[in-house]
């Protein structure tokens, strides 16, 4: 019965990805869209009935080659994640059905409504995959079909170097997961994820290989810089989905082999809250310093996937540690986060994607006002601000609280040094917190609130209905999964001490109310409308407020160490003692600090390299038949020597 | 929900309503004293309040619903917060109220809102106090944490009733180490109410003000929630570090003659807290803006060498 679901769901998709192939016109694409949203209802009650009963279903293997089966296997943890993007994938369709129609040419619209089914097939078959070579295959559909959305609007300079950086950085993930498969199917001879029994140096370079592989596709510092290049140039229903789902794919990966089958280290638990801490650091502080709204959202999600992996890293030492209460606390507060993540990003991803239609810009310092103009996209995206910046009593609040209860009891571990080590993590973990709330109230004032800052903005206009009902879905979920997180997570079955948030939002609902009422029957003179006040001057001008550089300035100053700014004078001179002043410019420029020391020097490299190489192609036939041949026999020699 | 709960949740919060503002007005009085005045009554907070309440609001054609919204959930959050923080008697705990990380949350979320009412009026100066306001919260964020990690820790809950309820009835803490956590608390307690050297409350220079900054334009009937919420600040704060530190008096049952000797007590220590409070704002002077963070690693220290004792002695 739950298979029919899933299968169900597949073949939904893999129509709504053929149609729209076939024919071209604006129906198909919304039988397509209404084909993927289809499929998550029917993923929905897949994962949720697997959950609840924790009966797993049985998929019957398929051989395709002999000692290869297409496997598909569903557990507790897979439902999770079939349930987070069964939560995204409605707002995103029905988004999308507008959305989509806002592209230039007619085949241009056709090939995203159907690169799109594809792309959701592909991360659900990944979730389902039941051996590595489904996983790698279906990874690799996940990431090409991610890639050709990015790349949708290819003529501009800007998006293809984002293309082509994305391209490099998802093959040099798949790379890492190669060596980590290939290095584990050495030792068991088999690709099915079962539990291994080997010793810890022989399991290092397996795990060091999937924690890299999957960290550069998740975005863990220092391997997250596609990101701020990826989300601006990609569809913002794509980004929604790359940030919502994809980054969590990539999260699941390594969730499955750490869970089902390593026994995790201590080093791998430190290693992991190191990484997973410095990326949600770095990934508010620049995303604080951000100017386009889009690139300032993926730094978030930097972050949170930073958030995530603490989480994950908390598990492993928990683990080894061998508290077991609190490791399941852990990773329930992980998990949870992915899926809160997954909810309020897609929300974030398609408002910022209403306001750049609207508005014409990405820019944050264009925007201001929209509270009048936009004022429903304005109220989601609150809700949306309120949930990442994990305020009570919305869902972002309830995955943090859970990650918090863990680190509050974990000084029983015995370890000193460990203790000075999760002292150091919680705190970086609060600073990150308060950041993100700080990142958020800069976001949300300067884009919806006070006088519209350019013309732009000014006149902005409302979005069509399938745009506000698409990110009210995730809203509304956010708002739900704060209420109830007590019961859902009962209802996922994890019994675990946690404060009701369903009391404490009624709470503050029925106290506001009954301030409200109070205050307003009592009132006696109706309110006045008055300027500004301004110091005198008769009226307020848009250039008067502060912007958004202005807002992160103190803590731009703060942290400026970590920015490594870099002031950069140019002058020219009419004379040769440089007396007389031409003309020149002063610029204040940030320091790319992980671009220009990590990613450039290796790529130069690969680049001086290549050079050396081609110049043994000398377009001779018979050379390259010599070069065959040599290689055959040095593999020979090489060969034989292991053997 | 239990009949003690239930009593708390009527008493505590009526209780930090009505004297929150007295102790507003007591800071300001051993200032005044201190600086050679006699300075307003003791009652003109009150005074004041009222005036307030009975005024219309003024809004600026700039603003939206954010600054409308904002002085009625300020309130409520902080009225919902004096639930977690027990000051007349502690109640059987009830479903997760109590939460030292929950309540940390909601005074975020106080924060949050009103850091974009500060924005909402268009004003520089709104949006300057909100940009500072909100990148001190972020500095000071970590040393919160930690230190209320080490009064959970030490107290062995993260519930603030079942916390106090372990350290109620004693005269002095049960544990050495929540001495350390409380210079850490009070560090907290001075820059979270916005006083000095952080904030000066009394300031009337728009360039110097954070908290003052935010709600410049709030008037009348706002202007009275938002005071009001932050005085109920003021006074739970302190009531965390008067039951950290001098629990005596603090009553575990529901007895009437019990809870009235707890009130009137609670009601002397942060008499005497106000009194420290306002004499440690005289002798000081505002720091710069950027000089703060090192002010905030001093209660980072007190409280991370707390947990450090705690976990090694």
């Amino acid at each position: 019965m739950l298979e029919a679901l899933v299968y169900g769901a597949i073949a939904a998709l893999i129509s709504g990805t053929v149609l729209p192939l076939l024919y071209r016109s604006k129906n198909t694409r919304k039988t397509s869209f209404g084909l993927s949203l289809l499929s998550s209802i029917l993923l929905l009650g897949f994962a949720g009935a697997l959950l609840y009963t924790g009966k797993e279903p049985v998929f019957p293997p398929i051989r395709y080659l002999p000692g290869l089966d297409f496997t598909l296997v569903a557990d507790r943890l897979s439902a999770g994640f079939i349930l987070l993007i069964a939560a995204v994938v409605p707002g995103v369709s029905i988004y999308s059905v507008e959305y989509v129609e806002h592209a230039k040419s007619e085949a241009g619209k056709n090939l995203q409504t159907a690169l799109t089914n594809l792309f959701i097939l592909a991360m659900l078959m990944v979730v389902l995959a039941g051996n590595m070579v489904i996983f790698l295959i279906f990874w690799e559909i996940m990431s090409l079909s991610s890639l050709l959305l990015v790349l949708h609007d290819y003529s501009s300079e800007e998006n293809k170097k984002a293309g082509f950086f994305y391209f490099v950085m998802t093959n040099i993930s798949t790379a890492f997961l190669f060596v980590g498969f290939i290095s584990l199917f050495r030792l068991t001879g088999s690709a099915d994820f079962g539990p291994l029994e080997y010793s810890a140096s022989e399991l290092a370079l397996p795990f060091l290989s999937l924690f890299i592989g999957f960290g550069v596709k998740a975005g863990l510092v220092p391997f997250h810089k596609w990101l701020p290049y990826a989300h601006p140039a990609a569809p913002s229903s794509v980004s929604a989905l790359m940030s919502g789902v994809m980054l969590k794919v990539a999260v699941y990966g390594f969730l499955r082999f750490l869970l089902s089958v390593f026994t995790p280290e201590l080093w791998w638990g430190v290693l992991i809250i190191t990484a997973g801490s410095l990326s949600a650091l770095f990934g508010v502080i620049y995303a604080l310093k951000e100017n386009d709204i889009k690139r300032l959202l993926a730094y978030s999600s930097i972050e949170n996937i930073g958030i995530i992996f603490t989480g994950i890293g908390l598990y492993v030492i928990f683990k080894v540690e061998g508290l077991e209460s609190l490791a399941l606390l852990s990773l329930a507060g992980a998990c949870f986060h992915a899926f809160n993540h997954a909810l309020f990003k897609s929300l974030l991803f398609l408002c910022a994607g209403s306001i750049v239609h609207a508005t014409g810009t990405r820019k944050i310092e264009a925007f201001g006002g929209l509270v009048k103009t936009m004022p429903a996209t304005t109220a989601l995206f609150m809700i949306g601000s309120v949930s990442i910046a994990a305020l009570p009593p919305t869902n972002g609040f309830a995955g943090e609280l859970l990650l918090y209860q863990a680190f509050f009891q974990s000084f029983a571990v015995t370890d000193p040094l460990l203790t000075v080590f999760l002292i150091t993590a919680l705190s970086s973990f609060a600073l990150t917190g308060a950041l993100a709330a700080a990142l958020f109230v800069k976001l949300f004032g300067i884009t919806c609130l006070a006088l519209p800052r350019s013309e732009k903005s000014r006149l902005a206009e409302e979005v069509q209905k399938p745009m506000l009902i698409g990110p009210a879905v995730p809203a509304a979920l956010c708002i739900l999964a704060g209420l109830f997180s007590k019961q859902l997570l009962s209802f996922a079955g994890w019994e675990i001490e946690f404060p009701d948030l369903l009391l404490l939002g009624l709470l503050l609902g029925l106290i506001y109310a009954a301030l409200f009422l109070i205050i307003r029957s009592k009132e006696t003179s109706p309110a006045r409308i008055s300027e500004t006040w301004g110091c005198g001057i008769p009226t307020l001008a848009p250039h008067m407020e502060y912007s958004s550089a202005g807002f992160s300035e103190p803590l731009v100053m703060i942290f400026k160490n970590i920015y490594r700014t870099k002031i950069v004078h140019k002058a020219e001179y009419h004379d040769k003692q440089e007396s007389l002043f031409k003309n020149g410019n002063v610029e204040i420029r940030l320091l790319r600090f992980f671009e220009e020391y990590l990613y450039i020097p290796p790529a130069r490299a690969i680049e001086s390299f290549s050079k050396y190489v081609s110049s043994l192609q000398n377009g001779k036939l018979d050379s390259y038949i010599l070069y065959a041949f040599l290689a055959v026999i040095v593999l020979i020699i090489a060969t034989g020597g292991f053997v | 929900m239990n009949t003690s709960f239930l009593l708390f949740a009527l008493l505590n919060p009526l209780f930090a309503l009505l004297a929150a503002p007295l102790y507003m007005a007591l800071i300001r009085k051993v200032k005044a004293y201190a600086q050679g005045r006699r300075g307003p009554s003791l009652f003109q907070v009150y005074y004041d309040l009222r005036k307030l309440l009975q005024k219309e609001a003024v809004y600026s054609p700039t603003s939206s619903w954010i600054m409308r919204f904002t002085p009625y959930l300020n309130l409520s959050t902080l009225l919902v917060c004096s639930l977690f923080v027990p000051l007349v008697f502690v109640p059987e705990p009830a479903g997760g109220i109590g939460n030292i990380i929950v309540f940390l949350y909601l005074l975020a979320l106080e924060r949050f809102f009103t850091a974009l009412g500060g924005l909402d009026a268009g004003s520089a100066f709104g949006g300057m106090g909100s940009s500072r306001s909100m990148s001190l919260a972020a500095v000071i964020e970590p040393t919160m944490v930690v230190a209320f990690a080490a009064l959970a820790f030490v107290l062995k809950s993260l519930n603030l009733h079942q916390m106090f309820a372990l350290n109620a009835g004693t005269i002095l803490p049960i544990s050495p180490t929540l001495v350390l956590v409380s210079i850490s608390l009070f560090i907290i307690l001075i820059v979270e109410t916005g006083r000095l050297p952080v904030d000066n409350p009394a300031t009337h220079l728009e360039l110097t003000m954070i908290n003052e900054a935010m709600i410049l334009e709030q008037t009348g009937t706002n202007l009275a929630l938002l005071e009001l919420a932050h005085a109920l600040k003021q006074f739970l704060l302190m009531g965390i570090l008067i039951n950290t530190i001098l629990p005596v008096g603090l009553s575990t049952e529901i007895d009437a003659g019990k809870i009235a000797v707890s009130a009137f007590l609670f009601l002397l220590k942060a008499g005497l807290l106000a009194i420290i409070i306002g004499l440690f704002e005289s002798a000081l002077a505002k720091m710069r803006l950027f000089r703060l963070p090192a002010f905030y690693v001093m209660a980072f220290f007190f409280s991370a060498l707390t947990i450090l004792i705690e976990v090694f002695a």
